[in-house]
């Protein structure tokens, strides 16, 4: 499996399919049992360090911030984390949490924050280090269908148009796979059943097919789809303040 | 760049237990009950058993401050890292550390920098309650007791990494912590001398770094020991800790890598 620079790649494929795992692997966080794999050109076995000076991680799970501690604490620490020090690390941070939205949440504990506020504090963390690749974790799954359609207009306007940064994110949501990806691959059993971009994989199936057909039709089973609301990214950028992302203005970052 | 790694490190803790003040005050407040404890036992005991601490100046109370002060730091070495671990792991955090650029060995081991920090906050207190009470440390060699201090934190640490290393792969029942945790105030000297124990015990002492620890520490802090008075016990303790402390860096580095591939860092 490869993916290209600035591309936006899809893992899509049932919970225990593996995606967490092989995002974990290439973020260096699990060594892989057989196989090579190198990110940014960068061995995760032997160069690993390297990996992680590379990219950013989104997780979604919640708990991976410090409760007690305010948002930009949060960062300024990670930021600490990636070699960002004083005033650089301020610097980034207030950039950060502009960019996210959470400019004036930023002095409040991160357990007060909603679940869209924490996963535009993740995102933001993610960006820390302004990695050249960006791996995201179901970023949407624990949002709510308004606030996910928010996360995925800002990954697909700020983070991949602005910042033309590679992404490989995973998910189970088609419509969030056919709505971000450049290019998508089907994992289903630690298995990669077919890659390429959401329309080669629906016409090869036929005229009218679904991404749910392309993979029922490679793994024998059903992926259930969520429901979206209609949303539109124009409409949530001019709703910025009432919570979403915003703040997508260039920063020569 | 590694101080102010380590200075990210001991903010973040200082204000994660800052955010807790009501615990903090209450642990440095009922620690004042324990010294006074010692101080009346001390007075039952009076000199009876001052042939045994004629060595170490011949008052039980100087004897068992610097016991129960400096064993702070044992207690804090053996479950400061491995509970560092376990904290984060349940936190979630540890994932989102690791992913930093920023080596596994370095986030275990600065994230319990704020334990040393405060043991030592707790131990100074110790001292200074002591003196109200009429310890007498007017004759210390505070550089002696520096070095020893140093040194003791060292071999100290490597257990806690040890056992720290123990965690990471069985999660739970570490057995370098229980056999320090329930051993060293028998064996190490922190409330009688060793003198006391018949000898094939003392000679199990003698594998302790607690001993030769708070037998330096007494020596330098209440008798004012010279650097060169202090070197039995301060070339012991660079022994252990030239064995212990590569011995304690090599076996994290396997366990982080045991984890790794097993895919087990984060499950507590």
């Amino acid at each position: 499996m490869q993916v290209r620079e600035g591309e936006v790649f899809g893992l899509l494929g049932p919970n225990g399919a593996g995606k967490t795992t092989l995002i974990k692997i290439l973020c260096t966080l699990i060594f892989p049992s057989a196989g090579t794999a190198r990110v940014n050109g960068y061995d995760v076995l032997k160069e690993s360090k390297k990996v992680r000076e590379s990219i950013g991680y989104v997780t979604t799970d919640e708990r991976s911030f410090y409760w007690r501690l305010t948002g930009r604490q949060n960062l300024e620490f990670f930021a600490n984390l990636h070699n960002y020090y004083s005033s650089r690390a301020r610097e980034r941070v207030f950039e950060l949490l502009e960019i996210v939205n959470l400019e004036n949440r930023a002095d409040d504990p991160f357990l007060s924050y909603s679940a869209g506020m924490k996963q535009r504090l993740a995102i933001a963390r993610g960006l820390i280090n302004d990695p050249r690749v960006l791996f995201m974790d179901e970023p949407t799954r624990s949002l709510d269908p308004k606030a996910a359609q928010s996360a995925r207009d800002f990954i697909s306007s700020y983070i991949v148009r602005e910042q033309e940064k590679t992404i490989f994110l995973s998910t189970h949501n088609l419509s969030e796979a056919e709505q971000l990806c450049n290019r998508i691959a089907i994992l289903d059993e630690g298995k990669i059943k077919i890659a390429g971009s959401p329309q080669e994989l629906k016409s090869g199936l036929g005229n009218g097919s679904t991404l749910s057909d392309v993979f029922s039709s490679y793994s024998g089973r059903k992926l259930e789809e969520e429901i979206l609301p209609k949303s539109s990214f124009m409409k949530e950028r001019r709703q910025r303040h009432a919570g979403g992302f915003g703040g997508m203005r260039r920063r020569g970052m | 760049m590694i101080f102010k790694k380590a200075f990210a490190f001991i903010k973040r803790s200082y204000m994660l237990q800052m955010s807790y003040k009501l615990e903090s005050i209450l642990r440095l407040f009922f620690m004042l009950f324990n010294i006074l404890t010692y101080y009346f036992v001390a007075k039952l005991v009076g000199t009876a058993g001052a042939k045994y601490l004629e060595p170490y100046g011949g008052d039980y109370f100087s004897f068992v401050l610097i016991g129960i002060a400096f064993s702070t730091y044992l207690m804090v070495s053996l479950r400061g890292f491995s509970e560092t671990i376990r904290d984060e792991q349940m936190m979630g955090t540890l994932e989102a550390m690791l992913v930093t650029p920023t080596d596994t060995a370095t986030v275990i081991t600065f994230s319990s920098l704020w334990s040393f920090i405060f043991a030592s906050i707790r131990v100074l207190l110790y001292l200074l309650v002591g003196i109200l009470l009429g310890v007498n440390m007017t004759n210390a060699n505070l550089l002696g007791a520096l070095i020893i201090l140093i040194l003791t934190i060292l071999s100290f640490s490597s257990l806690g990494i040890l056992a720290a290393s123990f965690i990471m792969i069985f999660k739970r029942g570490d057995p370098i912590n229980m056999m320090f945790m329930s051993t060293s105030e028998l064996f190490g000297g922190v409330f009688f001398p060793i003198e006391v124990l018949p000898w094939w015990l003392q000679s199990i002492s003698h594998l302790f770094p607690m001993t030769y620890s708070l037998s330096g520490m007494r020596h330098a802090l209440l008798q004012g020991y010279s650097l060169h008075e202090l070197l039995p016990e301060i070339s012991t303790l660079v022994i252990f800790s030239l064995i212990l402390l590569p011995l304690s860096l090599f076996i994290i580095r396997f366990a982080v890598k045991r984890v790794k591939e097993e895919g087990t860092l984060v499950q507590y």
